[in-house]
C-alpha cells in the first residue's frame, strides 16, 4: 500500500453537511437542502439545476470539499483523479426516465433525463467544472467498503501523473435518501 | 395567456431554468450562445419534445430546426402557424 494522506473531507446527507468533521449546515423546511447549499456557497453554475439528483449530490459535496481545500479553483490539472463509488448506480434518474416512457399514449422520452442514466456523468460533471484531465471512474460496489475504495485510490496512484485523488461514496436513492462522503487524498 | 408567455413558462419548466422568470427571457434574444439563453444540444432535444407533446408539432427536417429555434419569437411564430393541439 502506498503512502498517502487524506487532507480534506466532506460528509453530506439529506439532513446535514459536515466539512472536515465540522457541521456547517443543516436542512430546514422550505428550500431543498441541495439548492440551499448551492446558494449558500455563492456558486454560479446554472447547469446545476439541470442535473439529476445523483449529480447534484456529488457536485455540491465536491464544491464544499474543494472550497475547504482552499486552492485556486478551475486551473487545468492533469494530476488529479476523480473516483466515485456507489451501490445503486443512476437508479433515481433511471426510474425518472422510465416514467417518461411508461405510458404508450404519453410516450415522450426526456433527453434531458436520459443523459443522466449513467452514474459516471457525476465524475464527468466534476471533472469538467474543475478542468481535471486525470483519471475519472465511477465504480459500483455491492456495498460501501472503505477497503475497496482504498484499493481503487491506490490503483489511481500507480499512474505517475496522479498526485491527488478526489474520491468517495455518492448515493442518491431519493430526495429524502442521499449521501456523499468525499475526500481529497494526496500522495506522499 | 399569450402564446409567447406560455412558451416561456413551458421552457423554464422543461429546461429547468429555475433561476429565471418569463420576464428574464428576451423573446428576440438568441437561444444559443453567450449572448442569449445559452442553451445546449440536449436543450434543443427537450424543446423538440416540448413542441411535439404540447402543440402536436413534429420537427423532422433538421434544417427547419435551425430556423425555428433561433429565438422564443421564432418558436412562437412557428407554433402559431403549425400547431395541431
Amino acid at each position: 500500500m502506498m503512502k498517502k494522506r487524506i487532507t480534506h473531507s466532506v460528509k453530506l446527507t439529506c439532513q446535514t453537511l459536515e466539512v472536515d468533521g465540522k457541521r456547517v449546515a443543516m436542512a430546514v423546511e422550505g428550500e431543498p437542502f441541495l439548492t440551499s447549499l448551492y446558494h449558500a456557497a455563492s456558486i454560479e453554475y446554472p447547469k446545476f439545476f439541470k442535473m439529476d439528483l445523483l449529480c447534484k449530490v456529488g457536485f455540491i459535496a465536491s464544491e464544499y470539499l474543494l472550497n475547504a481545500e482552499g486552492k485556486e479553483r478551475f486551473l487545468p490539472a492533469d494530476d488529479r483523479a476523480v473516483l466515485l463509488f456507489n451501490r445503486n448506480s443512476s437508479w433515481n434518474a433511471d426510474t425518472t426516465f422510465q416514467q417518461t416512457i411508461d405510458n404508450p399514449e404519453e410516450f415522450y422520452p426526456s433527453p434531458a433525463v436520459f443523459v443522466y442514466t449513467l452514474p459516471n456523468i457525476v465524475t464527468g460533471e466534476i471533472a469538467i467544472r474543475n478542468k481535471y484531465h486525470g483519471e475519472s471512474d465511477f465504480i459500483l460496489l455491492p456495498e460501501m467498503s472503505e477497503a475497496a475504495m482504498d484499493q481503487a485510490i491506490d490503483r489511481a496512484f500507480l499512474d505517475p501523473a496522479t498526485t491527488s485523488v478526489l474520491a468517495g461514496w455518492v448515493e442518491a436513492v431519493s430526495e429524502d435518501d442521499f449521501e456523499a462522503f468525499l475526500t481529497i487524498t494526496e500522495g506522499c | 395567456m399569450e402564446l409567447i408567455d406560455e412558451l416561456k413558462m413551458k421552457m423554464i419548466e422543461a429546461l429547468n431554468l429555475e433561476e429565471m422568470t418569463p420576464a428574464d427571457i428576451d423573446e428576440q434574444a438568441p437561444l444559443f450562445g453567450e449572448e442569449g439563453l445559452g442553451l445546449d444540444s440536449i436543450d434543443v432535444l427537450e424543446l423538440i419534445v416540448l413542441l411535439d407533446r404540447t402543440y402536436g408539432i413534429k420537427i423532422e427536417d433538421p434544417k427547419l430546426g435551425k430556423e425555428i429555434f433561433t429565438s422564443v419569437r421564432t418558436m412562437a411564430d412557428y407554433v402559431a402557424a403549425n400547431r395541431t393541439k
